[in-house]
Protein backbone atom coordinates (compact mmCIF):
# COMPACT_ATOMS: atom_id res chain seq x y z
CA UNK A 1 0.00 0.00 0.00
CA UNK A 2 3.04 2.86 0.78
CA UNK A 3 4.44 1.86 -2.19
CA UNK A 4 1.32 2.26 -4.39
CA UNK A 5 0.95 6.04 -2.84
CA UNK A 6 4.57 6.56 -3.66
CA UNK A 7 4.25 5.35 -7.35
CA UNK A 8 1.04 7.60 -7.49
CA UNK A 9 2.74 10.80 -5.81
CA UNK A 10 5.51 10.23 -7.87
CA UNK A 11 3.30 9.69 -10.94
CA UNK A 12 1.63 13.08 -9.44
CA UNK A 13 4.46 14.79 -9.79
CA UNK A 14 5.90 13.49 -12.81
CA UNK A 15 2.91 13.95 -14.95
CA UNK A 16 2.17 17.43 -13.80
CA UNK A 17 0.84 19.27 -16.51
CA UNK A 18 -2.14 16.69 -17.08
CA UNK A 19 -2.61 16.36 -13.79
CA UNK A 20 -3.13 20.07 -13.21
CA UNK A 21 -5.64 20.83 -15.94
CA UNK A 22 -7.69 17.60 -14.71
CA UNK A 23 -7.76 19.22 -11.41
CA UNK A 24 -8.76 22.87 -12.57
CA UNK A 25 -11.14 20.76 -14.67
CA UNK A 26 -12.45 18.80 -12.01
CA UNK A 27 -12.17 21.86 -9.43
CA UNK A 28 -14.71 23.94 -11.86
CA UNK A 29 -17.00 21.14 -12.06
CA UNK A 30 -16.86 20.97 -8.23
CA UNK A 31 -17.79 24.47 -7.81
CA UNK A 32 -20.47 24.60 -9.91
CA UNK A 33 -21.80 21.78 -7.84
CA UNK A 34 -20.75 23.51 -4.34
CA UNK A 35 -22.84 26.39 -6.09
CA UNK A 36 -26.04 24.11 -6.64
CA UNK A 37 -25.76 23.10 -2.83
CA UNK A 38 -25.29 26.43 -1.72
CA UNK A 39 -27.96 27.63 -3.17
CA UNK A 40 -30.41 24.46 -1.87
CA UNK A 41 -28.91 24.75 1.31
CA UNK A 42 -30.04 28.21 1.27
CA UNK A 43 -33.42 27.93 -0.20
CA UNK A 44 -33.81 25.36 2.38
CA UNK A 45 -32.84 27.60 5.16
CA UNK A 46 -35.50 30.41 4.11
CA UNK A 47 -38.40 27.43 3.61
CA UNK A 48 -37.57 26.19 7.13
CA UNK A 49 -37.58 29.50 8.49
CA UNK A 50 -41.24 30.19 6.87
CA UNK A 51 -43.24 29.81 10.54
CA UNK A 52 -41.23 32.42 11.62
CA UNK A 53 -42.94 34.64 9.56
CA UNK A 54 -46.32 32.89 8.86
CA UNK A 55 -48.94 32.23 11.01
CA UNK A 56 -53.02 31.28 10.10
CA UNK A 57 -55.66 33.43 11.84
CA UNK A 58 -58.77 31.56 12.19
CA UNK A 59 -61.87 33.42 12.52
CA UNK A 60 -64.81 32.42 14.69
CA UNK A 61 -68.37 32.77 14.08
CA UNK A 62 -70.00 35.31 16.49
CA UNK A 63 -72.12 32.53 17.97
CA UNK A 64 -68.91 30.54 19.24
CA UNK A 65 -69.11 29.53 23.08
CA UNK A 66 -66.17 30.06 25.26
CA UNK A 67 -66.62 26.04 25.51
CA UNK A 68 -66.79 25.06 21.89
CA UNK A 69 -63.66 27.93 21.94
CA UNK A 70 -61.54 26.21 24.56
CA UNK A 71 -61.99 22.99 22.90
CA UNK A 72 -60.69 24.23 19.49
CA UNK A 73 -57.75 25.62 21.36
CA UNK A 74 -56.97 22.74 23.23
CA UNK A 75 -57.26 19.99 19.96
CA UNK A 76 -55.01 22.71 17.76
CA UNK A 77 -53.03 22.63 20.67
CA UNK A 78 -52.58 18.87 20.61
CA UNK A 79 -51.71 19.30 17.17
CA UNK A 80 -48.00 18.54 16.01
CA UNK A 81 -47.12 20.92 13.37
CA UNK A 82 -48.54 23.89 16.23
CA UNK A 83 -46.16 26.09 18.23
CA UNK A 84 -48.88 27.89 20.26
CA UNK A 85 -52.80 29.18 19.95
CA UNK A 86 -53.87 32.75 20.91
CA UNK A 87 -57.18 33.57 21.18
CA UNK A 88 -58.16 37.52 20.23
CA UNK A 89 -61.47 38.39 21.35
CA UNK A 90 -64.01 40.80 19.51
CA UNK A 91 -62.75 43.41 21.68
CA UNK A 92 -59.04 42.70 21.34
CA UNK A 93 -59.20 43.20 17.70
CA UNK A 94 -60.92 46.22 17.86
CA UNK A 95 -58.10 47.69 20.14
CA UNK A 96 -55.76 45.85 17.79
CA UNK A 97 -57.32 47.60 14.89
CA UNK A 98 -57.36 51.19 16.30
CA UNK A 99 -53.54 50.98 17.22
CA UNK A 100 -52.73 50.01 14.16
CA UNK A 101 -55.25 52.76 12.19
CA UNK A 102 -52.89 55.14 14.06
CA UNK A 103 -54.04 58.68 13.18
CA UNK A 104 -56.86 57.06 10.83
CA UNK A 105 -58.71 55.68 13.39
CA UNK A 106 -61.76 57.75 13.61
CA UNK A 107 -63.01 56.14 11.02
CA UNK A 108 -63.79 53.55 13.30
CA UNK A 109 -65.85 55.99 15.23
CA UNK A 110 -69.18 55.95 13.94
CA UNK A 111 -69.74 52.16 14.05
CA UNK A 112 -72.58 50.78 16.61
CA UNK A 113 -71.34 48.15 17.30
CA UNK A 114 -67.83 45.77 16.61
CA UNK A 115 -67.90 44.47 13.91
CA UNK A 116 -65.16 42.17 13.70
CA UNK A 117 -64.46 38.37 14.68
CA UNK A 118 -63.20 37.21 17.55
CA UNK A 119 -60.07 34.77 16.21
CA UNK A 120 -57.29 32.36 16.83
CA UNK A 121 -53.91 33.16 16.10
CA UNK A 122 -52.17 29.45 15.38
CA UNK A 123 -47.87 29.76 15.15
CA UNK A 124 -46.62 26.87 13.72
CA UNK A 125 -42.83 25.08 14.89
CA UNK A 126 -40.12 25.11 12.96
CA UNK A 127 -39.35 21.81 12.55
CA UNK A 128 -41.66 19.72 10.80
CA UNK A 129 -43.37 22.32 8.86
CA UNK A 130 -44.49 20.80 5.65
CA UNK A 131 -46.93 21.99 3.84
CA UNK A 132 -49.41 19.17 3.03
CA UNK A 133 -49.50 19.03 6.60
CA UNK A 134 -50.47 22.98 7.14
CA UNK A 135 -52.78 22.56 4.28
CA UNK A 136 -54.68 19.89 5.53
CA UNK A 137 -55.01 21.36 9.39
CA UNK A 138 -56.61 24.56 7.18
CA UNK A 139 -59.15 22.07 5.46
CA UNK A 140 -60.33 20.50 8.50
CA UNK A 141 -60.41 24.29 10.40
CA UNK A 142 -62.67 25.23 7.43
CA UNK A 143 -65.04 22.45 7.72
CA UNK A 144 -66.01 23.39 11.64
CA UNK A 145 -69.16 25.11 11.90
CA UNK A 146 -67.51 27.23 14.45
CA UNK A 147 -64.92 28.88 11.99
CA UNK A 148 -65.85 31.37 9.80
CA UNK A 149 -62.43 31.67 7.96
CA UNK A 150 -59.43 30.88 7.59
CA UNK A 151 -56.66 33.64 6.40
CA UNK A 152 -52.94 32.19 5.72
CA UNK A 153 -50.54 33.69 3.34
CA UNK A 154 -51.53 31.19 0.77
CA UNK A 155 -49.70 33.04 -2.11
CA UNK A 156 -46.35 33.40 0.13
CA UNK A 157 -46.16 29.59 1.07
CA UNK A 158 -46.82 28.58 -2.68
CA UNK A 159 -44.44 30.88 -4.28
CA UNK A 160 -41.72 29.67 -1.54
CA UNK A 161 -42.53 25.53 -2.47
CA UNK A 162 -43.04 26.14 -6.45
CA UNK A 163 -39.10 27.98 -6.33
CA UNK A 164 -37.69 25.34 -4.12
CA UNK A 165 -39.33 22.49 -5.82
CA UNK A 166 -38.07 24.12 -9.43
CA UNK A 167 -34.58 24.72 -7.10
CA UNK A 168 -34.31 20.96 -6.40
CA UNK A 169 -35.30 19.22 -9.87
CA UNK A 170 -32.90 21.35 -11.47
CA UNK A 171 -30.30 21.45 -9.00
CA UNK A 172 -30.40 17.50 -9.18
CA UNK A 173 -29.92 17.40 -12.94
CA UNK A 174 -27.07 19.92 -12.66
CA UNK A 175 -25.57 17.38 -9.83
CA UNK A 176 -25.76 14.22 -12.14
CA UNK A 177 -24.71 16.16 -14.87
CA UNK A 178 -21.50 17.76 -13.34
CA UNK A 179 -21.00 14.39 -11.45
CA UNK A 180 -20.98 12.37 -14.41
CA UNK A 181 -18.70 15.01 -16.14
CA UNK A 182 -16.12 14.66 -13.28
CA UNK A 183 -16.41 10.65 -13.67
CA UNK A 184 -15.53 10.83 -17.22
CA UNK A 185 -12.54 13.23 -16.64
CA UNK A 186 -10.99 11.10 -14.04
CA UNK A 187 -11.72 8.11 -16.08
CA UNK A 188 -9.97 9.60 -19.09
CA UNK A 189 -6.69 11.29 -17.42
CA UNK A 190 -6.94 7.71 -15.69
CA UNK A 191 -6.99 5.97 -19.57
CA UNK A 192 -4.39 8.64 -20.98
CA UNK A 193 -1.72 7.72 -17.48
CA UNK A 194 -2.31 3.80 -17.99
CA UNK A 195 -1.38 4.07 -21.72
CA UNK A 196 1.20 6.21 -20.94
CA UNK A 197 2.41 3.50 -18.65
CA UNK A 198 2.07 0.58 -20.37
CA UNK A 199 5.62 -0.72 -20.71
CA UNK A 200 5.92 -0.25 -17.00
CA UNK A 201 2.45 -2.04 -16.35
CA UNK A 202 4.13 -4.92 -18.88
CA UNK A 203 7.53 -4.94 -16.85
CA UNK A 204 4.97 -4.92 -13.55
CA UNK A 205 3.16 -8.15 -14.68
CA UNK A 206 6.27 -9.70 -15.89
CA UNK A 207 7.72 -9.53 -12.63
CA UNK A 208 4.22 -11.36 -10.48
CA UNK A 209 2.29 -7.90 -10.05
CA UNK A 210 -1.30 -8.97 -9.82
CA UNK A 211 -4.01 -6.59 -11.14
CA UNK A 212 -4.24 -4.90 -7.73
CA UNK A 213 -1.15 -3.93 -7.07
CA UNK A 214 -1.10 -2.95 -10.44
CA UNK A 215 -4.28 -1.13 -10.02
CA UNK A 216 -3.76 0.58 -6.79
CA UNK A 217 -1.30 3.72 -8.02
CA UNK A 218 -3.93 4.58 -10.66
CA UNK A 219 -6.91 4.15 -7.61
CA UNK A 220 -5.14 6.81 -5.66
CA UNK A 221 -3.92 8.56 -8.20
CA UNK A 222 -8.09 9.25 -9.18
CA UNK A 223 -9.19 9.65 -5.76
CA UNK A 224 -6.22 12.33 -5.19
CA UNK A 225 -7.46 14.33 -8.14
CA UNK A 226 -10.62 14.32 -7.25
CA UNK A 227 -9.64 15.54 -3.84
CA UNK A 228 -7.92 18.24 -5.37
CA UNK A 229 -10.04 19.36 -7.46
CA UNK A 230 -12.04 19.50 -4.71
CA UNK A 231 -9.89 21.86 -2.84
CA UNK A 232 -10.29 24.21 -5.65
CA UNK A 233 -14.16 23.91 -6.10
CA UNK A 234 -14.22 24.33 -2.21
CA UNK A 235 -11.81 27.29 -2.14
CA UNK A 236 -13.72 28.75 -5.07
CA UNK A 237 -16.96 28.35 -3.66
CA UNK A 238 -15.99 30.11 -0.49
CA UNK A 239 -14.59 32.70 -1.91
CA UNK A 240 -17.89 33.62 -4.15
CA UNK A 241 -19.51 33.24 -0.21
CA UNK A 242 -17.36 35.92 0.80
CA UNK A 243 -17.39 38.25 -1.77
CA UNK A 244 -21.45 38.06 -1.67
CA UNK A 245 -20.98 38.49 1.66
CA UNK A 246 -18.67 41.43 1.91
CA UNK A 247 -19.64 43.22 -1.44
CA UNK A 248 -22.52 42.46 -2.39
CA UNK A 249 -24.57 43.01 0.70
CA UNK A 250 -24.70 46.42 0.61
CA UNK A 251 -25.76 46.49 -2.34
CA UNK A 252 -28.86 43.69 -1.90
CA UNK A 253 -28.58 43.72 2.20
CA UNK A 254 -31.42 40.30 1.68
CA UNK A 255 -28.09 38.24 0.30
CA UNK A 256 -26.56 38.83 3.93
CA UNK A 257 -29.21 35.81 5.45
CA UNK A 258 -26.90 33.79 2.80
CA UNK A 259 -24.93 31.38 4.97
CA UNK A 260 -22.19 28.62 3.74
CA UNK A 261 -22.13 26.09 5.81
CA UNK A 262 -18.38 24.97 6.16
CA UNK A 263 -19.57 20.75 6.01
CA UNK A 264 -20.28 21.76 2.24
CA UNK A 265 -16.59 22.99 1.77
CA UNK A 266 -15.20 19.78 3.64
CA UNK A 267 -17.32 17.44 1.55
CA UNK A 268 -16.35 18.81 -1.99
CA UNK A 269 -12.75 17.28 -1.06
CA UNK A 270 -14.62 14.11 -0.38
CA UNK A 271 -17.23 13.86 -3.07
CA UNK A 272 -14.04 14.87 -5.60
CA UNK A 273 -12.01 12.13 -4.34
CA UNK A 274 -15.15 9.60 -4.55
CA UNK A 275 -16.02 10.55 -8.09
CA UNK A 276 -12.11 10.20 -8.95
CA UNK A 277 -12.08 6.59 -7.60
CA UNK A 278 -15.19 5.55 -9.32
CA UNK A 279 -13.96 7.24 -12.62
CA UNK A 280 -10.55 5.14 -11.90
CA UNK A 281 -12.57 2.32 -11.20
CA UNK A 282 -14.27 2.42 -14.56
CA UNK A 283 -11.35 3.16 -16.42
CA UNK A 284 -9.64 0.21 -15.39
CA UNK A 285 -12.26 -2.04 -15.69
CA UNK A 286 -12.58 -1.31 -18.75
CA UNK A 287 -8.83 -1.74 -19.74
CA UNK A 288 -7.62 -5.07 -20.43
CA UNK A 289 -4.22 -5.69 -18.83
CA UNK B 1 10.49 -28.94 -12.22
CA UNK B 2 9.44 -28.20 -16.04
CA UNK B 3 7.68 -30.57 -17.86
CA UNK B 4 6.73 -30.09 -21.71
CA UNK B 5 4.08 -32.37 -23.42
CA UNK B 6 2.95 -32.42 -26.47
CA UNK B 7 3.52 -28.46 -26.75
CA UNK B 8 2.35 -26.68 -30.11
CA UNK B 9 2.41 -22.85 -30.16
CA UNK B 10 1.33 -21.44 -33.37
CA UNK B 11 1.20 -17.81 -34.59
CA UNK B 12 -0.48 -16.44 -37.91
CA UNK B 13 -0.57 -19.82 -39.74
CA UNK B 14 3.12 -19.67 -38.90
CA UNK B 15 4.62 -22.57 -36.45
CA UNK B 16 7.00 -21.61 -33.49
CA UNK B 17 7.43 -25.12 -32.20
CA UNK B 18 5.49 -28.57 -33.11
CA UNK B 19 4.95 -31.52 -30.47
CA UNK B 20 7.74 -30.59 -28.42
CA UNK B 21 8.09 -32.78 -25.05
CA UNK B 22 10.94 -32.94 -22.62
CA UNK B 23 11.32 -32.64 -18.71
CA UNK B 24 14.15 -30.43 -16.54
CA UNK B 25 14.46 -31.78 -13.23
CA UNK B 26 15.15 -29.08 -9.79
CA UNK B 27 19.01 -27.78 -9.82
CA UNK B 28 19.41 -28.80 -13.31
CA UNK B 29 21.84 -26.20 -16.15
CA UNK B 30 20.31 -26.25 -19.58
CA UNK B 31 20.97 -24.33 -22.98
CA UNK B 32 18.40 -24.16 -25.54
CA UNK B 33 19.94 -23.24 -28.99
CA UNK B 34 19.16 -22.97 -32.36
CA UNK B 35 18.74 -20.41 -34.97
CA UNK B 36 16.97 -17.68 -35.68
CA UNK B 37 13.57 -18.28 -35.31
CA UNK B 38 14.40 -22.00 -33.97
CA UNK B 39 11.53 -21.19 -31.13
CA UNK B 40 13.76 -20.21 -28.30
CA UNK B 41 12.37 -17.49 -27.24
CA UNK B 42 8.81 -19.10 -27.56
CA UNK B 43 9.83 -21.86 -25.44
CA UNK B 44 10.61 -19.13 -22.60
CA UNK B 45 7.49 -16.84 -23.41
CA UNK B 46 5.43 -20.55 -22.43
CA UNK B 47 7.33 -21.15 -19.38
CA UNK B 48 6.68 -17.83 -17.86
CA UNK B 49 3.33 -17.46 -19.01
CA UNK B 50 3.88 -14.51 -21.26
CA UNK B 51 2.07 -16.68 -24.04
CA UNK B 52 -0.24 -20.14 -23.83
CA UNK B 53 0.27 -23.19 -25.61
CA UNK B 54 -2.42 -23.75 -28.29
CA UNK B 55 -2.12 -27.27 -28.14
CA UNK B 56 0.17 -29.86 -25.26
CA UNK B 57 0.53 -29.16 -21.54
CA UNK B 58 3.25 -27.41 -19.71
CA UNK B 59 4.22 -28.20 -16.22
CA UNK B 60 6.01 -25.92 -14.08
CA UNK B 61 7.06 -25.91 -10.49
CA UNK B 62 3.51 -28.33 -9.76
CA UNK B 63 1.68 -25.34 -11.55
CA UNK B 64 -0.28 -27.00 -14.48
CA UNK B 65 -1.08 -24.85 -17.72
CA UNK B 66 -4.42 -26.48 -18.17
CA UNK B 67 -5.90 -25.91 -14.75
CA UNK B 68 -4.01 -22.71 -14.04
CA UNK B 69 -5.89 -19.93 -13.25
CA UNK B 70 -5.62 -16.30 -15.01
CA UNK B 71 -5.30 -14.66 -11.39
CA UNK B 72 -2.72 -17.74 -10.10
CA UNK B 73 -0.55 -16.41 -12.86
CA UNK B 74 1.63 -13.41 -11.00
CA UNK B 75 2.26 -16.33 -8.59
CA UNK B 76 3.47 -18.36 -10.51
CA UNK B 77 6.51 -16.29 -12.32
CA UNK B 78 7.21 -15.04 -8.75
CA UNK B 79 8.57 -18.43 -8.77
CA UNK B 80 10.70 -17.54 -12.18
CA UNK B 81 13.12 -14.69 -12.83
CA UNK B 82 13.60 -14.02 -16.04
CA UNK B 83 16.92 -12.32 -18.20
CA UNK B 84 15.28 -10.34 -20.73
CA UNK B 85 17.03 -10.01 -23.88
CA UNK B 86 16.22 -6.12 -24.25
CA UNK B 87 16.63 -6.05 -20.45
CA UNK B 88 13.12 -4.38 -19.96
CA UNK B 89 14.47 -1.95 -17.31
CA UNK B 90 12.32 0.74 -15.96
CA UNK B 91 14.18 3.55 -17.61
CA UNK B 92 13.11 6.43 -14.78
CA UNK B 93 14.02 4.52 -11.72
CA UNK B 94 17.43 4.22 -10.33
CA UNK B 95 19.32 0.89 -9.92
CA UNK B 96 18.25 0.17 -6.78
CA UNK B 97 14.72 0.79 -7.22
CA UNK B 98 14.55 -1.41 -10.87
CA UNK B 99 16.11 -4.69 -8.82
CA UNK B 100 13.53 -3.67 -5.54
CA UNK B 101 10.50 -3.45 -7.59
CA UNK B 102 10.16 -7.33 -8.11
CA UNK B 103 10.11 -8.01 -4.24
CA UNK B 104 7.77 -4.91 -3.76
CA UNK B 105 5.12 -6.54 -5.95
CA UNK B 106 6.21 -10.20 -3.67
CA UNK B 107 4.63 -7.48 -0.44
CA UNK B 108 8.28 -7.50 1.27
CA UNK B 109 9.34 -5.13 4.10
CA UNK B 110 12.03 -2.24 3.38
CA UNK B 111 14.34 -3.67 5.53
CA UNK B 112 14.59 -7.06 3.98
CA UNK B 113 14.56 -5.30 0.72
CA UNK B 114 17.41 -3.04 1.25
CA UNK B 115 19.13 -6.48 2.33
CA UNK B 116 18.00 -8.62 -0.59
CA UNK B 117 19.12 -6.04 -2.93
CA UNK B 118 22.13 -5.37 -1.68
CA UNK B 119 23.18 -8.67 -2.11
CA UNK B 120 22.02 -9.57 -5.45
CA UNK B 121 24.33 -6.03 -6.42
CA UNK B 122 27.11 -7.84 -4.38
CA UNK B 123 26.70 -11.03 -6.73
CA UNK B 124 26.43 -8.98 -9.86
CA UNK B 125 29.21 -7.44 -8.82
CA UNK B 126 27.51 -3.87 -8.84
CA UNK B 127 27.10 -2.42 -5.09
CA UNK B 128 28.54 0.59 -6.45
CA UNK B 129 25.58 1.07 -8.76
CA UNK B 130 22.88 1.19 -6.60
CA UNK B 131 22.08 5.01 -7.19
CA UNK B 132 22.69 5.14 -11.24
CA UNK B 133 19.66 5.11 -13.30
CA UNK B 134 20.12 3.04 -16.44
CA UNK B 135 20.63 5.08 -19.06
CA UNK B 136 24.01 6.06 -17.11
CA UNK B 137 25.16 1.88 -17.43
CA UNK B 138 26.99 -0.10 -20.07
CA UNK B 139 24.94 -3.07 -21.99
CA UNK B 140 27.22 -5.62 -19.54
CA UNK B 141 26.10 -3.70 -16.58
CA UNK B 142 22.42 -3.14 -17.97
CA UNK B 143 22.45 -6.99 -18.23
CA UNK B 144 23.86 -7.64 -14.55
CA UNK B 145 21.10 -5.33 -13.24
CA UNK B 146 18.47 -7.69 -15.13
CA UNK B 147 20.37 -10.57 -13.60
CA UNK B 148 20.40 -9.01 -9.79
CA UNK B 149 16.47 -8.40 -10.57
CA UNK B 150 15.61 -11.24 -11.80
CA UNK B 151 16.90 -13.56 -8.37
CA UNK B 152 16.45 -11.35 -5.83
CA UNK B 153 13.39 -12.78 -4.81
CA UNK B 154 15.66 -16.34 -4.89
CA UNK B 155 13.44 -17.87 -7.92
CA UNK B 156 13.58 -21.90 -7.95
CA UNK B 157 13.75 -21.24 -11.98
CA UNK B 158 15.68 -18.64 -13.83
CA UNK B 159 15.36 -18.32 -17.34
CA UNK B 160 17.87 -15.75 -19.29
CA UNK B 161 17.14 -15.16 -23.65
CA UNK B 162 20.51 -14.51 -25.22
CA UNK B 163 21.98 -12.57 -22.06
CA UNK B 164 25.37 -12.45 -23.78
CA UNK B 165 23.73 -11.50 -27.35
CA UNK B 166 25.15 -7.67 -27.15
CA UNK B 167 28.01 -8.32 -24.76
CA UNK B 168 31.91 -8.74 -25.72
CA UNK B 169 34.00 -11.83 -24.48
CA UNK B 170 34.75 -10.60 -20.95
CA UNK B 171 31.66 -9.37 -20.16
CA UNK B 172 29.83 -12.80 -21.04
CA UNK B 173 32.19 -14.42 -19.41
CA UNK B 174 31.36 -12.69 -16.25
CA UNK B 175 27.67 -12.83 -16.81
CA UNK B 176 28.33 -16.94 -17.22
CA UNK B 177 29.85 -17.18 -13.78
CA UNK B 178 27.44 -15.30 -12.20
CA UNK B 179 24.69 -18.15 -13.67
CA UNK B 180 27.11 -20.49 -12.42
CA UNK B 181 27.33 -19.47 -8.86
CA UNK B 182 23.07 -19.07 -9.10
CA UNK B 183 22.86 -22.68 -10.58
CA UNK B 184 25.05 -23.65 -7.58
CA UNK B 185 22.66 -22.65 -4.80
CA UNK B 186 20.26 -24.92 -6.56
CA UNK B 187 18.32 -22.62 -8.86
CA UNK B 188 17.39 -24.31 -11.59
CA UNK B 189 18.60 -22.34 -15.00
CA UNK B 190 17.68 -22.14 -18.64
CA UNK B 191 19.60 -20.00 -21.12
CA UNK B 192 18.33 -19.89 -24.93
CA UNK B 193 21.16 -18.96 -26.90
CA UNK B 194 22.41 -19.01 -30.48
CA UNK B 195 26.34 -18.70 -29.34
CA UNK B 196 27.60 -22.26 -29.51
CA UNK B 197 30.80 -20.90 -27.85
CA UNK B 198 28.69 -20.48 -24.35
CA UNK B 199 27.84 -24.56 -23.95
CA UNK B 200 31.05 -26.26 -26.07
CA UNK B 201 32.51 -28.44 -23.78
CA UNK B 202 30.83 -27.63 -20.93
CA UNK B 203 29.00 -31.30 -20.08
CA UNK B 204 25.82 -29.10 -19.57
CA UNK B 205 22.49 -30.18 -21.26
CA UNK B 206 21.65 -28.35 -24.39
CA UNK B 207 18.47 -28.74 -26.09
CA UNK B 208 18.52 -28.11 -30.00
CA UNK B 209 15.34 -26.53 -31.38
CA UNK B 210 15.06 -25.83 -35.50
CA UNK B 211 12.13 -25.02 -36.95
CA UNK B 212 9.74 -25.49 -33.88
CA UNK B 213 11.09 -28.89 -33.48
CA UNK B 214 13.33 -30.09 -30.55
CA UNK B 215 15.92 -32.18 -32.93
CA UNK B 216 18.49 -33.12 -30.02
CA UNK B 217 18.61 -33.23 -26.26
CA UNK B 218 22.41 -33.77 -25.47
CA UNK B 219 25.34 -32.96 -23.40
CA UNK B 220 27.81 -29.57 -24.52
Amino acid sequence: MLYSIRLALKSLWFEKWIHMLTVVTIGVGLFVLGLVFFALYNIEGVASRLPERFSVTVFLSDRTGEREIDQLKARLSRDPIVESVKFISKDEALVELRSSLKDAAYILEGLDENPLFPSLEIRLKENGFDRKRVEALIDELRRLRSVDDVVYGEDLLGTIYTIRSGVKTLSAGVILLFSMAIVFVCYSTVKILFYRRKEEIEIFKLLGATRAFIRMPFLIEGGTLGFMGGLLGGAGTYGLYRFINGLVVTDFPMLGEMQLPLGLVAALPLGGAVLGIIGSTIALGRLKF
Amino acid sequence: MIGFKDVTRIYDNITALRKVSFGIEKGEFVYITGPSGAGKSTLLKLIYLAEKPDEGTISIAGWDTDTLKESSIPYLRRNIGVVFQDFKLLANRTVYDNIALALRIRGYGETEIKERVHDALKLVGLRHKTDSFPAALSGGEQQRITIARAIVGDPTVLLADEPTGNLDVDNAAGIMKIFKEINARGTTILIATHNRELFRNTGLRVLWFDSGNLVADEEG
